[in-house]
């Protein structure tokens, strides 16, 4: 007996076997004059690519690669030649005079003069005179805190920039150099928010041509890029959804570069053949902070605020600081990658990070006896009280988004238990725990006793020590901590320079340990694998940090192919980009001519395309099924 | 009488859509957490700054204001502009994203509704066979299953380890190609994982309830009758048992078609497919007000179309229904 229900699922495997043929894997097209091309991967998106407009990491990689510096960025972050060829600083360290490189072009070929540097750094200043910011205002503020107060251009190979005090800060301020005959006639304002469509022009090694939302941004090189160029004719920079894919697309070989896979990926990386993996010290940490409003100002919050004074007490938090174990919460954790933490300079800040004295080793029965001598005693059922008699509980809050908080969380409330006080944690999205952490001075309620969360800084340790500061309440502080000893430092060390400000920065960090208005858990490790087997000459910046989304885009300019390996013969040597001359090119730049139009845009014949063949897919089935009934009918 | 059914489903449906362009602008207002603090989480930030971004934004301005704005422009087909994309027209950013949402959730509905009820109405109408027991087992556990649960062995297996098709995205970044066929061959590559992801959490759906449905009809008196006429199986599953099996699977089906397209947001993620469902995931990371609703207006439109859909096919199906 025919059975019409089997013949026709026959039918519909047939037509799902054509389909299947259709997309049967075909062999990737690699004519000889395809570009080289380097993939990085990272698991976070791109809000813009405009330099003022972009907050996030990937931002910064792609500005910085299509801009230039003034000065930029050496391999352990030290001043390095940038746009500006060299430099001289007046005898009473209060003006730099730049030497612009000459016969430098923007990637339209018109030549780079001191007026676009000129142009590109008056923004900034314009946008401080008015009190504004440039954009979302990352880079205004550290022209602002350098001290900057004119810049002038009296020829097209000089600079001279004048400043309130001789710190050295001036030297790497991260203002990109735009070019002055596109964005000259537009006002600050008009330039922070403007869209920055590519292809850009800029003077930077890779010039963003192509930036598909949330999937990836395209860069070519700049031939005429006066630094080292590197073997890749483009850099390809891919936004991924899920670390678990970003790991299996370097494992494919997709990518030749990964950022921060988590710890467990990263040990499973290691054994992997042709990968490499880095453990880079970042510049940056993971608190343990308390909701101290009140502290120097003796301020309360009617509905809100911290939920018992003792927050305010530096004893109290030295005390609690006995009863966090780091090194355990690394090792378990982070599978012990990163470094525990003291103070809020990163050591990976190597001219001014301290060990403070008398480091707190986790010990429940000196937390104990601590506690006790500062005022605060159990109750007959072993709870903790305040000074005012009210047993403490306290709300721990986090941002549900990273797992790893959520674990430092369990781990200090099972330890804060031991020594009588209650700990309750709540994990919150972080967009909403923002909100919930203001305090009354941003319009919030500030309702949270103790909170875990994370900063990264910027070459200058200002940035992050700014966060104490009292002017930083309705801001970016997040302990709401005033202090004006701390903030007395602070300015100090602000206008100084070199041993001086390194011995006022001891100070800050010994103080503001002893205070403790956070405890650093830890500094974290800022993972990174990559393969070997495409390109060659990856190198650390600095030497203890990751190749790249580091603090310049030096290292895309050191690659080479790994197919001809005998050509890099120093990988260590970490060549400055700009030892004067421009160097030669240590590959010939094949074909990529900058040109943006040529790659896959036209979705929309692929999206009729596709549609075609579901048409005759389904048609397909249709028909089969009309023709097989139709039989039936017969029969 | 069947032109006055398909109008007053139609007023229906408009209704629906504008109550959901209110709801929709509420909804995302109420969440804690505001974008220009979620954006410009920055330590620098004068309150200048976060007074314009509000001003650029028309958060300054009262709530009622807004929503008049709002539903103004939405009439007028403005969605407004993102404010993650830093202005860009959220048209266009929604644009981009909609079709290849459309093509993975379309294709993988007609694959799992092919299988999926297939496998259902055999296995439910020999219930208890060796196909019945292995497939409404599979059924099961697929429907339950997570789409990053089926993707991610997916992806390890054919993606990594194989290597036969790309881990994620849609097209490869930066590719050159020489012809359509080129790029449509590189979409085809592109397209397999995460459609074989969605199908197999779909076709588990499916044929579960495909089952039930036919197993309730087998008892049916008209499916006796058919037997005692003396026609053969097939032709009663075919031609009775199945058309009636159906209706109730339509209408499942018609609905789902709707939400799937919210539901594939997993496996968008984990396959960095540039669809609603990721985009719907970076906004609301930083609530990206109007991004949220826009996205949700169409996914909304969706599910009123599909329910519209539903409606409309189950008249066709089922003449008693047009009254």
């Amino acid at each position: 007996m025919r059975s019409p229900l089997r013949a026709r699922s026959t039918r519909i495997l047939a037509s799902v076997g054509l389909v299947g043929a259709l997309l049967m894997p075909a062999a990737a097209p690699a004519a000889a004059a395809d570009p080289v091309v380097l993939r990085v991967g990272l698991q976070q998106t791109l809000d813009s690519v405009n330099p003022y407009g972009t907050a996030l990491v990937s931002g910064y990689e792609v500005f910085g690669l299509t801009y230039d510096f003034l000065v930029d960025y050496g391999p352990n972050n030290e001043p390095a030649p940038g746009v500006a060829e060299s430099w001289e600083r007046a005898a009473d360290g209060n003006s730099y005079t730049f030497h612009i490189r000459k016969g430098t072009t923007w990637s339209d070929g018109k030549p780079l003069t001191a007026a676009d540097v000129c142009f590109s750094y008056q923004i900034n200043l314009d946008a401080i005179k008015d009190g504004k910011n440039v954009g979302l205002g990352y880079i205004d503020p550290s022209v602002a805190s350098a001290g900057v107060t004119k810049v002038e251009c009296p020829d097209d190979q000089t600079m001279i920039m004048t400043t309130s005090d001789p710190s050295l800060r001036p030297l790497q301020l991260g203002v990109p150099i735009l070019p002055k005959h596109i964005w000259g006639t537009k006002t600050y304002k008009e330039i922070g928010e403007a869209a920055f469509d590519a292809p850009q022009v800029g003077s930077g090694p890779y010039q963003l041509v192509e930036w598909k939302t949330g999937e990836y941004v395209r860069l070519v090189r700049n031939k005429g890029y006066w630094g080292k160029q590197g073997a890749e004719d483009e850099v390809i920079i891919q936004f991924f959804g899920s670390a678990d894919t970003l790991v299996q697309a370097l494992k494919a070989g997709e990518i030749d570069y990964a950022r921060s896979p988590n710890a467990q990926q990263f040990n499973q990386l290691k054994t992997e053949p042709n990968i490499v993996t880095v453990a880079g010290e970042a510049n940056g940490w993971t608190e343990f902070g308390f909701n101290t409003y009140g502290t120097g100002t003796g301020k309360t919050i009617p509905k809100g605020g911290p939920s018992t004074k003792a927050l305010q007490d530096p004893a109290f938090r030295d005390a609690v600081g006995y009863a966090i174990d780091k090194d355990l919460m690394l090792q378990k954790i982070h599978l012990g990658y990163g470094v525990v933490g003291t103070t809020p300079v990163p050591p990976v800040l190597t001219d001014w990070h301290t060990d403070p004295n008398d480091i707190r080793k986790f010990d429940l029965t000196v937390a104990d006896q601590k506690l006790t001598a500062a005022g605060y005693v159990k109750d007959g059922s072993g709870n903790r009280l305040d000074k005012q008699g009210k047993v403490i509980s306290l709300k721990l809050v986090f941002p549900q988004d990273d797992d790893t908080y959520a674990k430092a969380a369990e781990f200090i409330a099972g330890w804060f238990k031991e020594i009588g006080i209650k700990v309750t944690p709540t994990a919150m999205e972080s967009g909403a725990l923002v909100s919930a952490m203001l305090p009354p001075e941003a319009g919030g309620t500030a309702d949270y006793d103790l909170f875990i969360w994370g900063w990264s800084g910027s070459p200058d340790p200002s940035v992050l020590l700014e966060i104490f500061t009292c002017s930083a309440i309705g801001g970016s502080s997040d302990s709401l901590w005033c202090d004006q000893h701390y903030d007395d430092l602070y300015a100090k060390q602000n206008t100084e320079g070199g041993a001086e400000r390194k011995a006022t920065l001891d100070e800050l960090q010994q103080y503001w340990y002893d205070q403790a208005p956070y405890h650093i858990l830890y500094y974290d490790a800022n993972l990174a694998a990559y393969r070997t087997d495409k390109f060659a000459n990856w190198q650390n910046q600095p030497k203890t940090g990751t190749p790249l989304f580091a603090t310049g885009t030096l290292n895309y300019t050191l690659l080479t192919l790994a197919s001809d390996a005998s050509a890099s013969p120093s990988a260590s040597a970490g060549a400055s980009a700009g030892a004067g001359a421009s160097g030669a090119p240590a590959t010939p730049a094949p074909s990529a001519d900058g040109g943006s139009s040529s790659t896959g845009s036209s979705n929309t014949l692929l999206i009729v395309g596709v549609l075609a063949v579901v048409i005759v897919v389904v048609g397909g089935l249709v028909l089969a099924r009309r023709r097989s009934s139709a039989k039936d009918d017969d029969e | 009488m069947g032109g006055h059914y398909l109008f007053r489903r139609l007023i229906q449906a408009f209704l629906t859509i504008i109550a959901i362009v209110i709801l929709n602008f509420f909804l995302f207002r109420m969440m804690p957490g505001s974008p220009e603090r979620i954006l410009l989480r920055n330590p620098h930030l004068t309150q200048a700054t976060v007074d314009a971004a509000r001003e650029r934004w028309g958060l300054d301005q009262p709530v009622p204001v807004q929503l008049v704005k709002y539903i103004v422009a939405t009439a007028q087909g403005d969605l407004g502009y993102s404010f993650q994309y830093r202005g860009q027209p959220v048209s266009e950013v929604i644009g981009l994203r909609f079709w290849p949402t459309i093509i993975l959730v379309g294709v993988a509905e007609i694959i799992a509704i092919v299988l999926g009820l297939a496998l259902g109405a055999y296995s439910g109408w020999r219930r208890g066979g060796r196909v019945d027991k292995v497939g409404n087992g599979a059924s099961l556990i697929l429907y339950s299953m997570p789409y990053f649960v089926i993707g991610m062995p997916l992806i390890i297996i054919f993606a990594a380890e194989l290597g036969w098709f790309p881990t994620s995205g849609m097209l490869t970044p930066g590719a050159t190609y020489t012809s359509f066929i080129d790029q449509l061959l590189d979409f085809g590559r592109h397209l397999v994982l995460p459609l074989a992801t969605v199908s197999l959490g779909l076709i588990g759906g499916y044929s579960i309830l495909m089952r039930s449905s036919i197993i309730e009809t087998r008892t049916e008196d008209y499916v006796t009758t058919a037997r005692a006429k003396g026609l053969d199986e097939n032709r009663i599953v075919r031609q009775h048992a199945f058309p009636n099996a159906l209706l109730p699977t339509v209408t499942i089906v018609a609905i789902n078609l709707g939400y799937v397209v919210a539901g594939v947001l997993t496996a968008e993620i984990i396959f960095n497919w540039p669809g609603l469902g990721t985009l719907t995931y970076q906004a609301l990371s930083v609530r990206d007000f109007p991004v949220l609703q826009g996205v949700f207006l169409i996914l909304s439109v969706c599910v009123v179309l599909a329910n519209l859909g539903a409606d409309l096919l189950y008249g066709v199906l089922d003449p008693r229904v047009r009254t």
